[in-house]
């Protein structure tokens, strides 16, 4: 079963268009939503949640229709974001009062033991906070009321290596239970290549891949060889690449026919996420 | 609904103190000068109350906070309907109680006696005042927002003197039992409620 079902969810910009984007993130799963800066994963995400109105397409939650029923909805997911927006001039305890009568299954208590976690004090004023610790604060809150599906807009960019190590660990234990299921938009696919068990990769508005992590990163590989062995042919096999004076360096799509291609004449390295979002971004070839 | 009003307490809790200055200031300046400082004192209170209200929730674009709740966006203008409605009667009737005080403490400013129909005045041009802010606030970025609350308060303080002669002559000439007065009060609620469908329906087709 999906916990989240998008169908060609489109909107344009100006400048800027997410066009046609259906997804499916599983039940029990982490997915994460990689691209580079500005490529809609936000949009995306923001739509997901009805903050921006879809110019097309539909959004399923927990299986509800997103907008009619928005409210059940919004009682079941936790939204974690680096953008925070809560009341600066208010204390962290005087949030927890704000938010904790609007959830049915607020837990003061699990509330407390995640800022007793992420040390932070109740007294704090949310416009004290770092970066870091707003997404901590965001965290502690969309953990507090049981929310069964995660949704955290690039929740590790403010954060120092090691709470980020802290919070992958904290994902995966949410995950011990089965209902729960998280969506990771980062850039950051390091954080990803530890937890996720599906990629879903944006680029210019588009949805380019959604699959599981492993398979994808048995599909992908990148091929570093000699320039004397390309030619328009088979540069047409790679999805992106980046020539030196000494030879190239590219990403190829089918691992098992580059090696039938190319043989004992190339290396063949394990792509990384990071690689994969490098070279599609960029595509055609680059010069280093 | 109740939880979305308590947000409002507490998000202004530490500048609830500005209300009771509101109308001490408005208090000071106008009941020794003018006649009709029941009506002004009123719906000055109750307008700066109503801007403190609303400028809290965008000070720090705290709206796409608030659209994560579980609440739609149709209750987020709900409640803020409800506290214009609040902020009305708490500026009018904090009035009546000053006027009222003002009247057995200082007889030398001759104040005249008030009935519960020249309470109707102020509260109905602050609701038409709402009715016009409210679908502007909401349909407005915070710069565009702020910009809105400097031009109410510089119209507001324009029209003060204006709006002073114009309740006298309606005194004078006596329109307490007039049927036009029904009429004018059915009108004005029915703009409060045309201009909340207008604002829910520009807020939920605001992009955060």
């Amino acid at each position: 079963m999906n916990a989240l079902e998008v169908r060609n969810l489109t909107k344009a910009y100006p400048q800027f268009k997410v066009d046609q984007i259906s997804l499916d993130v599983k039940r029990g799963y982490i997915t994460g939503l990689i691209g580079p800066n500005g490529v809609g994963k936000s949009t995306l995400i923001k739509m997901m949640l009805g903050m921006v109105r879809p110019d097309s397409g539909t959004v399923r939650i927990l299986g509800c229709e997103m907008p009619a029923q928005e409210v059940e909805v919004k009682q079941r997911i936790g939204v974690v974001s680096d953008d925070c927006f809560y009341y600066e001039h208010l204390s962290i305890r005087d949030m927890q009062q704000m938010i904790a009568p609007f959830y049915r299954k607020w837990s003061h208590h699990t509330f407390n033991r995640y800022l007793e976690q992420f040390e932070l004090s109740p007294n704090m004023k949310i416009e004290t906070l770092s970066k870091g610790m707003k997404v901590k604060f965001s965290l502690a809150v969309a953990l507090s009321h049981e929310a069964e599906l995660l949704i955290m807009d690039e929740p590790t960019s403010g954060l120092d290596p090691v709470f980020r190590r802290e919070l992958l660990d904290l994902l995966a234990n949410i995950l011990q239970d089965e209902h729960n299921s998280i969506i990771f938009s980062t850039h950051i696919t390091t954080d990803l290549d530890r937890i996720a068990d599906y990629i879903a990769f944006i680029n210019r508005g588009k949805l380019v891949f959604s699959e599981a992590k492993d398979s994808l990163l048995e599909r992908y590989a990148i091929v570093k060889g000699d320039l004397q062995l390309l030619d328009s042919d088979i540069r047409k096999l790679f999805v992106g690449m980046r020539e030196t004076a000494v030879g190239f360096e590219g990403l190829v799509e089918d691992r098992q026919q580059a090696a039938q291609l190319f043989g004992e004449h190339v290396i063949l390295d394990k792509a990384t996420l990071e690689d994969i979002m490098y070279y599609t971004a960029k595509g055609g070839r680059i010069h280093a | 609904m109740l939880n979305l009003l308590r947000k409002d307490f507490i998000a202004l809790k530490s500048s609830l103190w500005m209300t009771l200055l509101f109308l001490v200031v408005f208090s000071v300046a106008f009941i020794p000068k003018l006649e009709v400082s029941l009506y002004l004192v009123g719906i000055y209170t109750a307008f700066a109350s109503l801007n403190l209200g609303t400028m809290i929730d965008i000070k720090n674009h705290n709206h796409k906070f608030l659209v994560t709740l579980p609440v739609n966006r149709k209750q987020l203008v709900q409640a803020k309907y409800i506290a214009a409605i609040i902020y009305t009667l708490f500026g009018v009737f904090a009035s009546y109680g000053i006027h009222t005080l003002v009247t057995f403490a200082m007889p030398e400013l001759h104040k005249p006696e008030y009935s519960a129909i020249d309470l109707l005045a102020p509260i109905g041009i602050m609701l038409i005042l709402s009715a016009i802010y409210m679908p502007l606030f909401y349909s407005l970025s915070k710069k565009g927002a702020a910009i809105i609350n400097v031009v109410f308060m510089i119209i507001l303080i324009g029209l003060a003197q204006p709006t002073a002669i114009v309740m006298n002559m309606v005194k004078e000439k006596g329109i307490s039992d007039d049927p036009m007065l029904i009429l004018v009060l059915i009108g004005v609620l029915l703009l409060f409620a045309a201009s909340y469908f207008l604002t829910v329906h520009l807020f939920k087709r605001k992009d955060f």
